[in-house]
């Protein structure tokens, strides 16, 4: 098994437009990506504040930073930072680690996975940040890009994370098996794909 | 994702061999994806035990740590 990505998204009327998926971003990639999305994100933190609101409704990952992580993380082979361009831009974001985690769902216990430490869409298709966002798809788009990459790695497209509590209804949506609440990483929620519902993701 | 691959022999002695057989055979991985695995993993403890930090292999049952010294 060893498809192509589906590389496209969907603007705001609908339309299927073509997207790219930027297989190893560098640290200047990232970077460059972080600064443009830096003050979208920075304006909607002074507006929330503004507005008084409470905590739980601010965008769990709002103090992200992907220069940090890249400086830290990029050039090191487990590590890979993947992204998703459409017109020039980077619509979002995902650092994967090829080596850190096992699987815990019981059929697959102790094999290999592709574990996803960071997932974002660029803050302006993201409905955290922007009531009507401008592309939609981006996440599925990443989602599918770590399959790949599990394929490709000989780990049978299994992947696994820990989702913030805001991302949740997506990974179930994604049609990964939800583990429940990890007690010994920070209360998340853990997800995992196994290589069968990986087939049907892909399909 | 498909990077641009090159190609090279490895000789390995039978007892090495039979090392890289049988993790192949528990992580069900092939042969070179636990090369490739390996040589990742190498080059993270290497990146941090450059960087001033320090590995440990922890007993579960004991909680007791012990530092593994890579050269």
């Amino acid at each position: 098994m060893n498809r192509k990505p589906r590389a496209y998204l969907k603007d705001r009327t609908g339309e299927v437009i073509e997207a790219r998926l930027l297989e190893e971003m560098t640290v200047e990639a990232v970077a460059q990506a972080n600064a443009s999305w830096r003050s979208l994100v920075e304006e909607h933190r002074k507006r929330l504040i503004a507005q008084g609101a409470p905590r739980a409704e601010w965008p769990q990952h709002h103090h992200w930073d992907w220069e940090k992580k890249a400086e830290r993380y990029g050039g090191l082979l487990s590590y890979r930072f993947v992204g998703v361009e459409h017109a020039g831009t980077v619509q979002g974001m995902m650092m994967v680690n090829l080596d850190a985690e096992r699987c815990r769902v019981p059929q697959q216990r102790g094999k290999p996975l592709v574990y996803v430490e960071y997932l974002a869409s660029a803050p302006w298709n993201s409905p955290l940040f922007m009531a009507e966002p401008l592309f939609t798809g981006v996440g599925t788009m990443l989602v599918f890009a770590a399959i790949q990459l599990s394929l490709e790695q000989g780990y049978g497209g299994r992947i696994g994370l820990h989702s913030l509590p805001q991302a949740e209804t997506f990974y179930q949506c994604c049609g990964m098996t939800e583990l429940g609440i990890d007690a010994d990483y920070y209360d998340l929620c853990y997800f995992e794909m196994t290589a069968k519902q990986a087939e049907l993701f892909l399909s | 994702m498909t990077s641009t691959k090159r190609t090279m022999t490895l000789n390995l002695t039978d007892a090495e061999m039979n090392v890289l057989e049988e993790l192949s055979r528990q992580k069900d991985l092939s042969k070179t994806a636990v090369l490739r695995q390996a040589l990742r993993l190498y080059q993270l403890v290497d990146a941090r035990l450059s960087a001033g930090g320090k590995l440990y292999i922890e007993d579960p049952g004991k909680k007791e740590k012990a530092e593994l010294m890579v050269l």
